[in-house]
């Protein structure tokens, strides 16, 4: 349970909303059971007073307060459970944003992470999995667990007060038995199995991706069908282990239930006793296995949460380590104006390395051009002079840098606001000269909206060498003395790669640059080339 | 077939529900069965308190009452347990058929078409979306049938108790159909607004998560964590709106059942009291008035739980339209098979071959070719002329608008062939398991020399479990030139008689380049027909025969 700490602390951060949003819920509860219990109180007493009338004896009955309590209950239960679901469906909006901010600022604090490890769409879809499995902590786990221990020790308090004290102890062990079933005995059945569930499903979806990949190689060679049936049967047998799950919290919650029932048959069996010794009234000893029975409705909203619990524990898991600092931190920016490489190791942690004794100087204003096969480590030894991976051995002074990766980022917002991440002190008229530059300025003068056109997901709305210059203009726009530009031309036509190269070069004039692609066309010019093997 | 028409989703959806009939009838049976024990659950309550309280019963006597009552509650409890397990199957046959109407659908549109979708939403449809399916069979259509049955049994008993009791009962019956709409309207609109916050949260949330880098490059985190913040606040805001008049709907049904209960809890009691002097309440009892009293409120309880599985059913209808419009995506037409005039087995017989995509231009035209068996074929000629689409038609992935293609006697794509595309593939695996995904009887030893063949040996021979070692498990995963000389081991390891490939080099490095070349070579000394497309000049030294596939048409060279 430890791993889910660190989210339960960042949701107790909203503790006052939690605190209303959970009296709202007790406030509907009760509303909706006291409705029940009073019109039982109320029809024994009637029922009883009915009598005496029958038999012609005088007796008085207030039906103010009861028929008023009735009606006043009816209205709560319904008023109460408008506000509670519209504040606690605002509470969770409010988590929603809060779980995956500070998700955000963990992993941006937590420092580059470990490249290659995984595909990145599945990393990403895995991740959406996770954060989607926290977001209903408070309001499916939390929430109702709390609500259930505290309804059922008021009722607990009740039966002792009404009743006696023996009576209200056996109802307590009938009930607190439910609550572990419906609960944590739930919990621990279902864990192991609800746990790999997850990772299971995150697995089949990459086969189900190599699948689609070797879509014509396994149909050339005949085997489409046979590899289908291998993924059919694996859902298959996910579909089975989820039914097993459900069917497990069907049945705990079913005996939570039996258990409730039982407990208010008890109630009413033992205070039948009472109620022949006079030591308490018909209507009263009606009321109280009704208030018992209104548990169930607590109680059913146990199960479900518990069964997930196990998932949702193991995404809890998966987030913390995501969060985790990384080995890798960056390093604080060097003032050095010449980068001096002296016999780096350059490679990830734990792998064999991809380059050994790498030595290099550039002088500040100098030209270099990196030229290298894909695989020879050049966007290695890139993300090593940007400090995005650390050199596993050697020193490495550095200027501070702007780095153009080999991926083109494009982000889901505004021309503008992609563009200022490159320098946020860049006025709309610098904005304007560098998309000349990169020949996108006539593109967008077209669009309404200018520089606040909309650029959609993943920047689709652009064509591959439109995002790829988008992105070369967001690095041509810092100041930083040291530019690394890796692959810069990817996706752009060699007619506008070889007119904006020369505007490029005369932009960057005074600055250090280092250029790296898979041939000498895709380079700046460059004073020297470096060839990588 | 306008696959966006919710009517037509809705009849699809329900089209499935066959498969299934077995476990739905179940488990609606179980829910009556769980029904009928909550009604003589409540008799034998309502009896007790009537024998304790009024009758002055003692307690030893209604020890066989109660006994019985307990019996009940198990049998009571055993139907609620048979109910979910017998759910928790209702969608395994459905599920099951649409994966394999999807994956009919896939191999109907063929490899090429499939390309054009990206493998991450393909795969989402496949699982999430058939998964999604699961709610609305398994909770909400039970609990459709169980919200009208049960309340029914309910009315009955009441009914028999007491008709006026029944009556205010009944006032709310017609009411239920509305209900059904009104909170079935304000729960898909809850949904559906939710589903959308979250996924634009998401959205934006996974934008920034995958520019992390970038945004750590630019020292712009912060920023972006303050954008982020702001964007889910104006969401937040959006959606509030809407569920202040969602919720508004499952408040009059709560209000409905709520007041439903008072009118009766009033009406009973001062019946039993003597003050109504019509109708039937004059022989009402504590036990039949408590009785209608617990019954009151499990006559609303099957509507309140199908209120909480409507999202199950949107989230279906959401899953199945998307579904639905993979399933009616146009597919090439089917394979002619038999159409074939030659059926000589000793050549590639492509006979006055046309082939259009949609209603566009011809990109092959009128194309007649014969390829003797162990010829080495290089295409070549411009991008866009038509060398992918011919070869396409050589796997069987398109079939030609008209004319014949035979390999050897048989139509394109029968017989098992070696193809490469300009991705090599592999899989989350070792060695061995990719190259047996093609060859899954080759031995070690074959595997090993396959993997010689293509220059990838050295990756394996120093690793200590050699073809059992993991692919990519240094971290790197491979390189582009390394994946296509792993599809090119396969061919070698399956040794087919043919080998289609489409711009074998192109975008390799110089190491891998030569490896793919040397590979050409022996596959074509080892007497198979190789067909290639290239704009590659060494790779057109290999050809027996070259051809110049110009404007959907082919020339020697």
């Amino acid at each position: 349970m430890r791993e889910l700490r660190p989210w339960l602390n960042l949701i107790l951060q909203r503790r006052g909303r939690l605190v209303i949003g959970a009296l709202l819920l007790l406030a509907t509860l009760i509303s909706g059971i006291a409705l029940l219990a009073l019109s039982g109180w109320f029809l024994t007493e009637t029922a009883l007073v009915g009598l005496l009338f029958a038999a012609g004896i005088q007796a008085y009955i207030n039906l103010y307060v009861p028929g008023g309590g009735i009606r006043f209950f009816a209205v709560s239960r319904t008023v109460a459970r408008y506000f509670e679901r519209l504040y606690n469906h605002n509470t969770v909006l409010r988590l929603l944003t809060d779980i995956r901010v500070a998700l955000f600022d963990q992993m941006a604090q937590a420092g580059h992470r470990d490249r290659g490890l995984q595909k990145g769409a599945q990393w990403l879809s895995r991740l959406t999995a996770d954060v989607d499995a926290l977001d209903t902590l408070y309001l499916r786990l939390v929430a109702p667990t709390a609500l259930a221990a505290v309804v059922t020790l008021l009722v607990v308090l009740l039966v002792w007060l009404l009743l006696d004290l023996e009576t209200a102890l056996t109802a307590l062990g009938f009930l607190a038995t439910a609550f572990v079933m419906a609960s944590w005995a739930l919990y621990r059945r279902t864990q192991a199995l609800s746990g790999e569930l997850n990772d299971r499903h995150e697995h089949l979806r990459s086969d189900v991706i190599e699948h689609l990949e070797g879509f014509s190689e396994l149909t050339a060679a005949g085997r489409i069908g046979k590899h289908a049936a291998l993924l059919k049967r694996q859902s298959l047998a996910l579909d089975k282990d989820q039914a097993v799950i459900e069917t497990q919290a069907g049945w705990h919650l079913s005996a939570a239930q039996l258990l409730i029932n039982l407990s208010a048959v008890f109630v009413l069996w033992s205070g039948f006793a009472l109620f022949h010794k006079g030591a308490v009234s018909g209507p009263v000893l009606v009321m109280l296995p009704i208030v018992l029975l209104g548990l169930n409705e607590v109680y059913a909203m146990l199960p479900d949460a518990f069964g997930k619990l196990g998932a949702t524990l193991a995404a809890a898991r998966r987030l913390n380590k995501d969060v985790e600092p990384s080995a890798v931190q960056p390093v604080s920016p060097a003032t050095s104006s010449t980068l001096i490489a002296s016999d780096l190791t350059i490679g990830y942690p734990g792998n064999a390395p991809v380059m050994t004794h790498f030595s290099l100087t550039v002088q500040e204003g100098e030209r270099l051009g990196i030229v290298g096969a894909s695989g020879s480590g050049k966007s290695s030894l890139a993300d090593t002079f940007a400090r995005v991976t650390p050199a596993l051995t050697g020193t490495l002074e550095c200027p501070p840098c702007a780095y153009l990766t080999q991926s083109t980022v494009v982000f889901e917002d505004t021309l503008k606001t992609n563009l200022l991440l490159g320098n946020p002190n860049a006025t709309d008229a610098d904005l304007w000269r560098v998309l000349e530059l990169v020949e996108l300025a006539e593109r967008f003068t077209r669009e309404n909206e200018g520089l606040d056109t909309w650029l959609g997901s993943g920047g689709n709305r652009l064509s591959g060498g439109e995002a790829r210059r988008l992105v070369l203009a967001r690095v041509l726009l810092s100041n930083a003395p040291l530019v690394i530009l890796d692959e810069p031309f990817t996706g752009v036509d060699t007619d506008t790669r070889k007119r904006i190269t020369p505007l490029i070069d005369r932009w960057l004039e005074g600055r250090t640059v280092i250029s790296l692609g898979h041939g000498p066309e895709a380079l700046l010019p460059s004073d020297h080339v470096l060839h990588l093997n | 077939m306008d696959s966006s028409d919710p009517a037509r989703v809705r009849r699809w959806l329900s089209g499935l529900t066959k498969s299934s009939q077995r476990w739905i009838r179940a488990t609606v049976l179980a829910g009556v069965w769980v029904g009928l024990a909550t009604i003589v659950q409540m008799a034998l309550l309502a009896w007790l308190v009537y024998q304790g309280v009024i009758e002055h019963q003692p307690v030893a006597s209604l020890t066989p009452a109660f006994l019985v009552l307990v019996a009940v509650l198990v049998l009571r409890a055993l139907g609620q347990g048979l109910q979910t397990r017998f759910a928790a199957r209702c969608s395994e046959e459905v599920r099951r058929d649409v994966r394999r109407q999807l994956h009919r659908k896939w191999q109907a549109l063929g490899p090429v078409a499939l390309a054009d979708a990206s493998a991450a939403s393909l795969a989402r449809e496949w699982l999430d979306h058939v998964e999604a399916l699961h709610g609305y069979f398994a909770r909400f259509l039970p609990q459709m049938m169980l919200s009208v049955i049960v309340p029914l049994m309910i009315l009955a008993v009441v009914f028999w108790l007491d008709w006026l009791a029944g009556i205010f009962l009944v006032l709310s019956a017609p009411l239920i159909p509305l209900f059904m709409a009104l909170v079935g309207m304000g729960a898909e609109k809850v949904n559906q607004q939710h589903f959308e916050t979250v996924s634009r949260l998401s959205g934006q949330f996974l934008d920034k998560v995958r520019g992390l880098t970038t945004l750590q490059l630019f020292g712009q985190t912060a920023q972006a964590s303050a954008t982020l913040h702001q964007r889910s606040d104006q969401f937040r805001l959006i959606t509030l709106k809407t569920l202040k008049i969602a919720f508004l709907s499952s408040a009059v049904l709560e209000f409905f059942a709520s007041v439903a209960i008072a009118v009766i809890a009033i009406y009973i009691g001062f019946g039993l009291l003597g003050y109504i002097s019509f109708g039937p309440s004059s022989e009402l009892t504590l036990f039949s008035g408590l009785l209608i009293l617990l019954l009151a409120p499990e006559f609303f309880q099957p509507l309140r739980t199908l209120s909480q599985h409507y999202h199950d059913r949107a989230a279906a209808l959401g899953a199945s339209a998307e579904i639905l419009a993979r399933l009616d995506q146009p597919a090439s037409p089917t394979k002619t098979t038999g159409s074939s005039s030659t059926n000589d087995a000793a050549v590639i017989a492509i006979q006055r071959v046309s082939l259009c995509y949609d209603t566009g231009p011809e990109v092959i035209r009128n194309v007649t070719l014969t390829i003797k068996k162990g010829e080495t074929i290089v295409l070549t000629g411009p991008s866009g002329g038509g060398k992918s689409s011919l070869l396409h038609m050589l796997a069987g992935f398109l079939q030609p608008v008209s004319g014949s293609i035979s390999i050897f006697g048989k139509p394109a794509g029968e017989q098992p062939f070696g193809w490469l595309g300009q991705k090599g593939f592999w899989i989350q695996g070792s060695w061995a398991d990719n190259l047996r995904m093609t060859s899954p009887d080759a031995s070690d030893i074959a595997i090993e020399r396959a993997l010689h063949q293509v220059g990838l040996a050295d990756l394996v021979e120093h690793r200590e479990q050699g073809i059992y070692s993991k692919i990519g498990e240094d971290g790197q995963g491979l390189s582009g030139g390394q994946a296509r000389r792993l599809s090119l081991a396969r061919i070698f390891l399956a040794d087919y008689d043919l080998v289609i490939l489409d711009e074998p080099t192109a975008g390799l490095d110089a190491t891998s380049e030569i490896h793919v070349l040397e590979a050409l070579h022996k596959l074509s000394e080892a007497g198979k027909t190789v067909i290639l497309s290239t704009h590659h000049q060494a790779l057109m030294t290999l050809a027996d025969r070259l051809l110049i596939v110009h404007d959907g048409e082919v020339k020697d060279a």
